[in-house]
């Protein structure tokens, strides 16, 4: 039980001295990402090999440290030698890890990175692995800030993730856990909790990034018998996984970032509300909620402070609206999630009509930090309006992919080109999709522009939750436009006449732009649609469908004439506008595509060169990829 | 409370709507999905106004919006009129044979869809505007209907869409549907008379009135009258033609306290909302 803060400290100490002094540690990132890339054979195979071999190695398991383009990943904390990162394992490279690692040599083939301290964001210290002579193997390892993909990056959010073991609450603490919480409870009055997030610049990172501190003022403000706090975990845009990899790898971080809050605001019952589909971060919630209670730092009288606060975990439907505030209280009371005008705003009428303040997960995890380090300190990183840092999950065309937590502020190109690495295969950018299904694409000449809420808007997209997709040249503007009107269509909840009727339309609209049958006058009809509808949409969810579409017709509505009036797909993606044809002159006739097409569209005699039949292809293309001469080309 | 509606300075309740405001002032603004029998919702979308306050001005349903201090709202601008004209072209592709979706069209120079084209014609006279849901919810008390399903596929139907049991074939839906997309049909020849709710998957047993042996309404919906206003199931059991005919006769010779009278008349839902959508719609 921690009932001090000074039993806090004690046990931080404590955790720390035991974190740092010269054990071998082996950590595997065991967040979802991980696991789909087969973290659990791997976890088993080390502590198979552990055991069989009496290492005594320490193994344990961690979140996702954001660098998806390289799971399943394996850290090693070598005594005298710091903490080294291996990627991409596979349990073939156990053996020969462990016999190295048991050595005190680095397994030089899949060592990616390496640190020697780690720097504990909460205090601001930096603590040292335990030091000896740094071995030659050791030094041709890249430390953090030398790594691509790593040194452009400055961590907040996901301060802990990928370092520290989610189900251990002593890690948290040893990281600096809970003295945010311990010091709001214990030295400050609710008012100047919340005058200190306001001072900060917090914005809510959910998506409509509003000022945090306004949010709980107004909610502490209004009429109420009681007052609710909720984490928003929904996140249903597909792609984006910043929220999931936070309750996955840190959870103590958004229990301590609420009980903060609710502190500030006067709520004693707050829920976490996650999403059916991430089955581990319920389980990792569910968890750290326990482990909080038993330490008694949920529950009666929290750091003897006389404050009550308790934490509920509801599980959402799986449905995107549900993400949309006014949907989910609906669903926490066990309606159907379907969102409701505002004004009233969940501050003054939420949970039960109760004053309720919900923010999204990144928003609650930065709240602890900014109490022990201070608004002054927040509020020095990012732009005048934008303070602090975002996650993206960045994913699409980039040579590396994952998650990455940038200062506002950061350009785009920065984003792109040092922390991505530029496109593959040596391809050619074309425009970077921010903001989610809901979002809008900004083309290459933007990419310099900062990553602040303001510059998003302004250049037609959003911030959003953070999704940031990267499109090459091979990308058809239309096409990914229709694909998202295509989900937005699906979980439209179908309230309102605008989004449910609107979304169907402007999708079978783009749907026979894609499939050749579109006319001039669907454009004006587009541009008119998405007025409506961003205008007449009872939630935001209609509000901001038609930004994909506004978007690339502002950018790119050259792509869209190039579809109408000359049948012609540039991206040659849009299979009704694209051909399959034989190079005569590169054909050798070996028959391989022949073999390959499942509508035996390509024929021809052996030796001679081979022809497609464009009645019958259905363009699969899988005679482009069989062929080894690069004898057939789309036009 | 003041705000400016079309440029007019006017008093309001706080927590009143636009819209009831604007009608008390004859300031028409056309609805689909609000009836003053039950709470708005805002799904249609036809009543919106624009709402300034500062700089700041964006679209609002009036059917929920209630004004803050020194708001300006205008009932009828372009950028309104914009908003109503793509909700009655996206209401007439789904529901081009609906009259009340075709007139309210043509009044906004709508004639036809530019959205239908090559589409078979759509036999859909659901709106979704949920009237039927809300007044049988509210009003009924049953909870009989619901919404099912998201999006486009979002439908009224009966819980599984099979014979709600809840249902008390009162007709309260039928009659505040504004499009006719629900209906009932009475088979008073039966052996066992019945009201079939026809799009409702339900059916629901008649009786015969004590008097003149019309089948006219269902055992559940005497229980749930005689419940609801307190009188005895046994007053009911004539039809209410029968009824009024011999509530007339008694009066005459024995004149009822007034109480008792307005006790005994209690109208039913059904005549309540039925007056209640007459005076909207006169
Ligand atoms: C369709 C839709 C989906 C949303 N999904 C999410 C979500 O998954 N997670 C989230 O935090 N906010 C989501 N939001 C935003 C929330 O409504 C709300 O603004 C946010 O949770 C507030 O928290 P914040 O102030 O910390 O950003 C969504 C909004 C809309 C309109
Ligand atoms: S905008 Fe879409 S999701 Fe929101 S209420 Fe309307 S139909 Fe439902
Ligand atoms: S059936 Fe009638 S009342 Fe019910 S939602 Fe449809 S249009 Fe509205
Ligand atoms: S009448 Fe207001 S939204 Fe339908």
């Amino acid at each position: 039980m921690i009932k001090t803060p000074q039993e806090l400290i004690a046990a931080r100490d404590s955790v720390r001295e035991h974190f740092f002094n010269g054990w071998t540690r082996i950590r595997v990132g065991m967040a979802t990402c991980g696991l789909a890339g087969g973290a659990g054979k791997l976890f088993e195979a080390i502590r198979e090999q552990n055991e069989k071999n009496n290492y005594g190695f320490f193994v344990a398991e961690t979140g996702c440290n954001g660098a998806c383009f390289l799971e399943p990943l394996v850290d090693v904390v070598l005594p005298g030698q710091g903490r080294i990162t291996y990627a991409n394992m596979k349990p073939s490279d156990i053996e020969n890890l462990l016999l190295l690692t048991f050595g005190g040599r680095v397994y030089t083939k899949k060592a990616v990175a390496r640190a020697t301290s780690e720097h504990l964001l909460s205090d601001d210290t930096e603590i040292p692995y335990l030091q000896g002579v740094i071995q030659p193997d050791v030094q041709k390892v890249p430390p953090y800030s030398e790594a691509p993909f790593f040194k452009n990056q400055v961590r907040i959010a996901l301060r802990n993730c990928g370092i520290i073991d989610p189900t251990s609450l002593d890690e948290y603490i040893a990281f600096g856990g809970y003295a945010g919480a311990a010091k709001a409870l214990t030295q400050l009055q609710p008012e100047d909790v919340i005058d200190e997030i306001k001072r900060s610049g917090l914005r809510g990172r959910g998506g409509g990034g509003f000022p945090t501190g306004r949010k709980w003022e107004a909610c502490r403000k209004a009429n109420g018998a009681a007052r609710f706090v909720i984490c928003n975990a929904d996140e249903g845009d597909p792609g984006a996984y910043m929220d999931r990899s936070i309750i996955e790898g840190d959870p103590h971080s958004i229990i301590e970032g609420m009980i903060i809050g609710a502190y500030a605001i006067g709520a004693r019952i707050g829920y976490v509300y996650v999403r059916e589909e991430y089955p581990l971060a319920v389980k990792r919630m569910r968890l750290a909620v326990q482990q909080a209670e038993a330490a008694g730092l949920l529950g009666e009288n929290i750091f003897g402070s006389g404050f009550d606060f308790r934490i509920r975990i509801s599980r959402g439907a799986g449905a995107f609206v549900c993400g949309e505030e006014t949907g989910l209280i609906a669903s926490i009371e066990g309606n159907a999630g379907t969102p409701r005008q505002r004004p009233p705003y969940p501050a003054q009428s939420g949970l039960w009509g109760m004053p309720t303040n919900i923010n999204n997960v990144e928003t609650w995890n930065n709240v602890p930090v900014i109490i022990t380090r201070g608004a002054g300190w927040f509020s020095s990183i990012g732009t005048p309006s934008s303070k602090g840092t975002k996650v993206f999950s960045l994913v699409g065309k980039a040579k590396r992919v994952g998650l990455v937590e940038v200062p506002m502020g950061t350009s785009l190109r920065e984003v792109v080109e040092q922390i991505g690495g530029g496109i593959q295969d040596g391809g050619e950018f074309k425009a970077l999709q921010t903001g989610g299904p809901s979002g809008g694409c900004i083309p290459a000449a933007h990419l310099d522009c900062p990553v602040d809420y303001e510059t998003l808007t302004s250049l037609g997209s959003m911030m959003g939750s953070g999704g940031m997709i990267v499109m090459d040249s091979r990308t058809c503007m239309v096409e990914m436009a229709r694909y998202f009107l295509a989900f937005l269509k699906e979980e439209s909840c179908g309230k309102c006449v605008p989004c449910r009727e609107g979304t169907l339309r402007m999708l079978e609209t783009l749907s026979a732009i894609c499939e050749g049958r579109g006319r001039p006058e669907h454009l004006d009809l587009l541009k008119e649609l998405s007025e409506a509808m961003a205008d007449g949409s009872l939630c935001a969810l209609g509000g901001s469908a038609p930004n994909p579409v506004r978007s690339t017709l502002h950018f790119f509505e050259e792509e869209y004439r190039a579809h109408i009036e000359e049948r012609r797909c540039p991206a040659r993606v849009c299979k009704a506008l694209i051909e399959y044809q034989v190079v005569r002159e590169s054909c050798t006739g070996c028959g391989a595509c022949a073999r390959v097409c499942p509508v035996k569209a390509a024929f021809g005699k052996k030796k001679a060169p081979h022809e497609i039949n464009n009645g019958l292809c259905t363009r699969c293309g899988l005679c482009a990829d069989a062929c080894k001469f690069k004898a057939i080309k789309v036009a | 409370m003041q705000f400016s509606l079309n440029g007019r300075n006017i008093a309001a309740e706080p927590g009143e709507t636009v819209l009831s405001v604007a009608r008390k002032n004859g300031v028409f603004i056309p609805t689909l999905c609000h009836h003053d029998a039950v709470s708005p919702s805002g799904a249609c979308r036809l009543c919106v106004v624009q709402v300034s306050s500062g700089e700041r001005s964006r679209i609002v349903s009036s059917c929920l919006y209630a004004p803050s201090e020194n708001d300006r709202v205008e009932t009828d601008t372009e950028r309104v009129r914009k908003v109503r004209r793509m909700v009655l072209e996206l209401l007439l592709a789904r529901c081009p044979t609906v009259e009340l979706i075709r007139d309210l069209a043509r009044a906004y120079g709508i004639q036809r869809s530019r959205f239908t084209d090559g589409a078979g014609p759509s036999e859909e006279r659901c709106v979704l505007c949920g009237l039927c849901v809300r007044v049988c919810d509210e009003v009924v008390g049953r909870h009989a209907i619901s919404h099912a399903k998201r999006g486009i596929q979002r439908k009224i139907t009966t819980a599984f869409d099979t014979q709600a049991d809840e249902c008390i074939g009162c007709g309260a839906c039928v009659r505040i549907c504004p499009t006719g997309a629900l209906h009932y049909e009475d088979l008073p020849e039966q052996k066992q008379p019945e009201r079939v709710m026809v799009e409702l998957h339900t059916r629901v047993p008649l009786v015969r009135c004590s008097d003149c042996g019309r089948a006219f309404a269902s055992p559940a919906l005497f229980e749930h009258v005689s419940k609801s206003v307190n009188v005895p199931p046994t007053t009911l059991a004539a039809c209410p033609a029968c009824r009024s005919k011999s509530f007339a006769a008694t009066a005459a010779q024995n004149p009822p306290s007034a109480p008792a009278f307005a006790r005994a008349h209690a109208r039913t839902y059904q005549s309540q909302l039925l007056a209640s959508i007459n005076e909207e719609s006169s």
